[in-house]
């Protein structure tokens, strides 16, 4: 597999993940093509957005990172070892520099355990991770993330409402100073004011432990408010990487610009979305030759069906995959 | 921020109308009922009577009464002896109780050791799925298959009937049972995030196994394991009856001995038969009555619909005309007031926006229009009508003829508004066919207009097909074209686009403004995105607290919001024209509780304007204008509208 180029990797990096595929077996000896030679890198202190629809595979991207999937081939390298060549305990051990937050708040949760449990999970695992008082940190946390009352150690998950449940994952998550935190669709269970106090949360909780990045979301309005750069997917590949105000204000390849224009009460100054994409997903058992996207696309023509797009520099920074990239059209 | 707040629950699902119940009062304690307390009483004092037998008044069970002369031959039940004797004038009483300690012993032992290896065969087979999985499965169905009894027989024949045998017999027998119960419970929840969410953090899996899954599983298992109990009581009862009893004194062994003297002397029999079925009785009740612990749906309340006082009526020209309504979910744990005196009207070709958070009532308003409450006892008070038709006190054949014809509804989830196993032809042509007089062909080529007029590529092979066969955009186009059939004057869509991708989101909103146009219908939309009203609604009206707090023309709402909430709400949404990483507005707190609302303004709690006058008085509008707000110090400059 072509892939969609690795041109765009930077060097010393924390996070570096260079054509990752992940498939899936599906009913009659088929293959779901979830992620298909995915490249992207993190930089300390960074937070990278992942866009797309649902089918996009940027779920898949962030549960393979985190080992959760089995990856088919590609490599993951996390602060330069390569977690795919590790195995079993070594495996667990390389990863307790990654956390992840996940899209659903409550059922992140254990229900029959307590706050103080949950939180200190980290610690009870792999013991004294960090020096100095344990307790004293693990409040310090509790505290950052909005949860500092005495009395909410003791309670239960159920007692607690959709962003508290949300601000008890983080913590968890934090308590173990990852070098990597993976945020999956972490607001999109929320309701707006709450989703509001989130995404605040999550930006100084960034400047204040010095946080990177990968924020999941199907909303791009959500990445553009977190993220320094965004990577738009589709169907299992990488469409458009490039800085966030870059891409929205000069959004480049034909699906980034249909997914901006789509945004309800936009003012992105695009063509209505139905002018840039038409018919349906492809089915990611058995996707288009060439470029992916070429089924939907308004400047399709034969090299996009016989010739898979890798990712260009089309301006410093502003990596896409496409043969007919278009700014104006 | 205060903590522990009633009332939200976040998640955007259609369970809003629960939402409020379940976070209305998060630490409630579910009751186990007077049956599990008898139940647990008599398991409770035969255990005792067993347990102290020797210390407490109670005969020899093997004195024969006819040497001490304390018991005569066959007494009946009385003062002397409450069981009666037996035909050797052994007290039946203390039998019976002597008879309790292989019963419990064996049912204990059982149920130990047999509900622990089944369970961690289960638990493990459930979480590490495949291979193992397989394997496991293939033999608890096998073990499930093999005739326990007869294998009793046989070993039996071979080692005699020793406790032990008859324990490791029936502990083996038991473990495919408890094996297959909690594989099951553990498959569903290694599903849910938080079993990811301990795997991310480095658990490993014994960890996961005996920290996340296992104390998660021991209620339904600890239940179970009270009607395997009984199962084993009632097994050994059955060998002992047929000769096969492990003890001289066993249940099984006293009803076998006194059924020969049954018709005179049906007290030998009837007396251990009795004791044994009420407490194989008790431990059943037990083990129901604990489910209701961890399966809420059991303790649901009864479905039921009621209507109370009439507001005004409207002029008739009006498609949707609510005045006053009060819609109360009455639950165990209170009253919730899920409407509040709202008051709405929609003419024809109107297209009004319903907005709020979940928890707030605006699907509840929905609801209450067509009178859907799942499983839940309602008051409706106040007035709804559609067309002209009183939707709370008209005859049921109006009220779903109005229903049928009339209404057209769009919600959230396209795959579970359509039944998965019929074509979606039958499915399209259902409300014609029940409430036109149209024939078969007649709807089925309507149907097919129909799934054109909704943008279906290949309506003809589309009306073939299964709903599973389609995309999630195209499920929603068959859910608009089943709600366009019969012509309705009102289409109510409750978060048509929420389950939708985002720019399938915006081909479901044109084309339901599209055809809400075309057709002159009057709309409601129920969204939580206020984006999503702009450009597709004439008017919006903001939910809060079960309340309309704010409503007025859409374009209004947006350019001079004057309620506190509209406010904050409007900047809380991630604005493209911001720059990112600037901080985003946020309303600190959480929703009232709909079970005791604030006494003044529902949002003084979470408001920065607010003052003393919030907290006490309820602020008072003018609802006959057109753009109308509840706010005593609103937003903007000019100070009209609020009365």
């Amino acid at each position: 597999m072509a892939g969609t180029g690795t041109a765009h990797l930077r060097h010393d990096v924390v996070l570096s993940v260079t054509e990752l595929v992940v498939e899936f077996p599906a009913r009659k000896k088929q293959v779901v093509h979830a992620v298909s030679g995915v490249s992207f890198d993190l930089d300390k202190g960074e937070t990278l957005g992942i866009v797309g629809e649902s089918g996009c595979g940027k779920t898949t991207t962030g549960r393979a990172i985190m080992q959760l999937e089995s990856v088919t081939s590609g490599s993951i390298r996390l602060n330069g070892v390569d977690l795919a060549a590790e195995q079993g305990e070594q495996l667990r051990q390389a990863r307790k520099a990654m956390q992840m937050i996940f899209q659903d708040p409550v059922s992140s949760l254990n229900p029959s355990r307590r706050v103080r449990e949950i939180v200190r999970e980290g610690i009870d695992i792999w013991g004294q991770t960090r020096e100095g008082d344990v307790d004293a940190w693990v409040a310090e946390v509790m505290e950052s993330v909005g949860l500092g009352d005495e009395d909410v150690a003791d309670r239960r998950p159920h007692e607690f409402s959709g962003g508290q449940c949300q601000r008890i994952n983080i913590a968890r998550a934090l308590v173990m100073e990852p070098d990597v935190l993976i945020l999956d669709e972490p607001v999109s269970a929320l309701d707006v004011s709450v989703q509001a106090q989130i995404l605040n949360l999550l930006e100084g909780l960034k400047r204040q432990f010095g946080l990177t990045m990968l924020f999941i979301s199907h909303d791009l309005s959500i990445v553009r408010y977190l993220s320094d750069r965004v990577m738009v997917m589709y169907l299992g590949q990488v469409c458009e990487i490039a800085e966030t105000a870059d891409l929205f204000s000069r959004p480049t390849h034909p699906y980034s610009r249909a997914l901006l224009a789509s945004i309800p009460g936009n003012t992105l100054g695009l063509p209505q979305a139905s002018e840039l994409i038409s018919g349906e997903l492809p089915s990611p058992l058995n996707p288009p030759s060439g470029c992916r996207f070429r089924t939907r696309c308004p400047h399709a023509t034969d090299v996009c069906t016989s010739t898979e797009p890798e990712l260009v520099e089309h301006e410093p920074g502003h990596w896409v995959a496409c043969h007919h990239p278009s700014v104006n059209a | 921020m205060p903590l522990v707040e009633p009332g939200a629950t976040g998640a955007k699902t259609e369970t809003e109308a629960v939402a409020p119940i379940k976070g209305g009062n998060p630490g409630q304690k579910r009751r186990l009922g007077l049956t599990f307390w008898l139940s647990a009483g008599w398991i409770f004092t035969l255990v005792f009577l067993a347990l102290f037998r020797d210390i407490l008044p109670i005969r020899d069970p093997d004195e024969l009464g006819i040497r001490t002369r304390e018991v005569a031959k066959f007494e009946s039940p009385g003062r002397n002896a409450c069981g009666g004797g037996d035909g050797q004038g052994r007290d039946m009483f203390a039998r019976v109780v002597q008879g309790a300690r292989p019963a419990l012993i064996l049912g204990l032992t059982v149920t130990i050791i047999g509900g622990i290896l089944g369970s961690a065969v289960g638990v493990t087979s459930g979480y590490l799925r495949g291979k193992v999985d397989t394997v496991t499965t293939v033999f608890i169905d096998i073990a499930l298959a093999f005739p326990g009894l007869v294998l009793l027989i046989a070993v039996r024949a071979t080692f005699g009937n020793s406790m032990f045998v008859f324990i490791v017999l029936f502990s083996l027998t038991s473990i495919p049972g408890y094996a297959r119960i909690v594989r099951g419970a553990s498959f569903a929840l290694s599903e849910r995030d938080f079993v990811d969410a301990a795997a991310a953090m480095g658990a490993t899996k014994r960890r996961i196994i005996l920290r996340e899954l296992a104390p998660n599983i021991a209620l339904p298992v600890l239940s179970f394991a009270f009607i395997g109990f009984a199962l084993v009581i009632v097994a050994e009862g059955g060998l002992a009856f047929i000769g096969l009893s492990l003890d001289e004194t066993t249940w099984g062994k006293l009803i076998a001995d006194g059924a020969g003297d049954i018709a005179r002397h049906a007290h030998v029999a009837l007396f251990p038969a009795t004791v044994m079925f009420l407490t194989i009785l008790a431990f059943n009740l037990v083990g129901d009555s604990m489910r209701a612990l961890y399966s809420p749906r059991e303790v649901a309340t009864q479905r039921r619909l009621r209507v109370g006082a009439m507001a005004d009526t409207g002029s008739g020209d009006e498609v949707l005309y609510i005045d006053d309504l009060f819609t109360a979910l009455h639950t165990p744990n209170g009253d919730v007031h899920a409407v509040d005196g709202v008051s709405l009207s929609l003419k024809a070709g109107e297209a009004l926006g319903l907005v709020g958070e979940s928890g707030s009532g605006k699907t509840m308003i929905l609801r209450s229009i067509v009178g859907a409450f799942a499983l839940a006892d309602v008051t409706r008070t106040g007035t709804v009508e559609v067309a002209g038709v009183d939707m709370l006190r008209a005859e049921p054949a109006d009220i779903k003829r109005t229903l049928g014809t009339q209404i057209g509804m769009v919600s959230q989830n396209p795959l579970t508004a359509l039944n998965p196993v019929r074509l979606i032809e039958h499915q399209i042509t259902e409300p014609m066919l029940v409430h036109t007089s149209m024939s078969k062909s007649e709807a089925r080529t309507r149907a097919l207009e129909l799934m054109q007029q909704v943008g279906i590529p290949a309506p003809e092979r589309r009306l073939r097909e299964y709903p599973h066969q389609l995309s999630g955009g195209m499920r929603q186009r068959v859910t608009i074209a089943i709600a366009l059939a019969n012509e309705p004057e009102l289409l109510l869509a409750d978060e048509p686009t929420t389950a939708l991708d985002v720019t399938v989101q915006d081909q479901i909103l044109r084309l339901l403004s599209d055809l809400q146009r075309d057709r002159k219908m009057a709309m409601v939309l129920v969204t939580h995105d206020l984006a999503v009203v702009k450009g597709f609604t004439d008017r919006v009206a903001i939910v809060y607290g079960g309340e309309v707090i704010e409503s007025g023309p859409t374009e209004q709402i947006f350019s001079n919001p004057r309620h506190r909430y509209t406010v904050a709400l409007i900047q809380s949404m991630p604005n493209l024209d911001l720059p990112s990483h600037s901080e985003l507005t946020t309303i600190e707190g959480t929703p009232p509780s709909l079970v005791s609302p604030p006494r003044g303004c529902r949002f003084a709690a979470r408001c920065p304007a607010a003052q003393d006058i919030c907290n006490t008085t309820p602020p008072s509008t003018n609802e006959a204008s057109e753009h109308w707000f509840r706010c005593h110090f609103p937003a903007g400059d000019d100070a009209e509208g609020a009365a």
